[in-house]
């Protein structure tokens, strides 16, 4: 079946009931997204579909309604997301497993609320865990980032 | 303006069959409005409200605070994880819809504690339907009230059953609520009958 990554039109010979995780990872070789639970308890493998973060472990390809995104999709290496350029500043990552889901799902955020406050962040971020505990710097580099893009 | 569908339920075909779950509701024996007595149509609304108030129900038929349980028979008052807050829309909040985990799928759940999906958007009921935390009369009294049933009559709250049905929606669903979970008591077919009972006595309820 087609399905649309990143700007790319692939046609993958999968199952249509295939977590898109997995028809990523291994399907496509998209390996930015992460599986870390598979049953939308820890935010690892969200990424994008027409702009919304979705938990990828819980969508079927055959019900994926829309353009993907994943973190490599969402900028061009050498103009950064601000949600990237700020996770980089405040040296967000520690082992890094789960960031790319905590960035795609920060991007949504900021899409839909430019001016989030601490309790904005909590209350979104709070189903992307971090086993490093890098909550305090998750969300420092949301609002830097909210700012960056507020001044763009 | 009411819904008032309830004669074409009557003279409709016998069988309204599910979208894709091949299991067909057979509504050839409801019964005609007036021919219920009382007795029978509380007893009917006491099944009915033995599945309105089963965790399988109640935990997105919560209140203004807008925070869906994960209750279960043994702990009813469970909190949703990840300290989720649907919100005034019932919905999710900006960046953290329901739609995030739950999917809009009529396919089977079958990955024990996954997040649940149905035919329908994932949503809390809305803040009028509110069961948690109340009476039997109180529900009753809830859902025989068209402003605020969603301006249901009799023959609407009937066939809201058969379009959750077409839909595989969360009524349907909670009787075949997948892997690892409790569903609802009775099923679909048992349900559809104990409201067509009981709105065909004027639904009655308890003191």
């Amino acid at each position: 079946m087609d399905i649309t990554v990143n700007g790319t039109l692939h046609s993958l010979d999968l199952p249509d009931d295939t977590p898109l995780l997995w028809a990523l990872r291994d399907g496509l070789g998209i390996t930015g997204v992460k599986y870390g639970c598979g049953i939308a308890q820890c935010g690892a493998c969200t990424v994008h579909i027409d702009g919304q973060a979705v938990r990828s472990c819980q969508v079927a390809l055959g019900d994926t309604w829309g353009d993907v995104t994943t973190i490599e999709g969402l900028s061009a290496p050498d103009a950064l997301h601000p949600v990237q350029q700020a996770w980089i500043a405040h040296q967000v990552a520690q082992c890094g497993y789960c960031q790319s889901g905590q960035i795609m799902q920060a991007v949504d955020l900021l899409s839909l609320n430019p001016t989030p406050t601490d309790e904005d962040i909590d209350q979104v971020m709070s189903g992307n865990l971090c086993r490093c505990a890098t909550y305090p710097r998750i969300r420092a580099a949301i609002h830097t980032a909210a700012s960056m893009m507020r001044e763009a | 303006m009411y819904k008032t569908l309830f004669p074409l339920v009557l003279i409709g075909t016998a069988f309204a069959a599910t979208a894709e779950t091949g299991q067909p509701l057979d509504i050839s024996a409801l019964p005609e409005p007036g021919s219920i007595d009382a007795s029978d149509a509380l007893a009917a609304w006491d099944r009915i409200h033995d599945v309105a108030s089963h965790p399988r129900c109640l935990n997105c038929h919560v209140g203004e605070d807008g925070i869906p349980l994960w209750g279960t028979v043994a702990q009813p008052d469970r909190p949703h994880g990840m300290a989720i807050v649907a919100g005034d829309s019932r919905i999710g909040a900006a960046g953290w819809s329901c739609r995030t985990c739950h999917q809009t799928s009529t396919r089977p759940n079958r990955v024990e504690h996954a997040a649940p999906h149905t035919g329908m958007d994932w949503q809390l009921a809305p803040v009028d339907f509110q069961w948690v935390g109340r009476t039997s009369a109180e529900i009753c009294q809830q859902m025989r009230d068209p402003d605020r049933n969603g301006g249901r009559d009799a023959a609407g709250l009937v066939e809201h059953i058969l379009h959750d049905a077409e839909l595989i929606g969360f009524i349907t669903w909670s009787f075949d609520p997948g892997a690892g979970r409790a569903p609802a008591p009775g099923s679909l077919q048992s349900h559809l009958e104990d409201m067509a009972i009981w709105t065909a006595a004027g639904m009655p309820c308890p003191q």
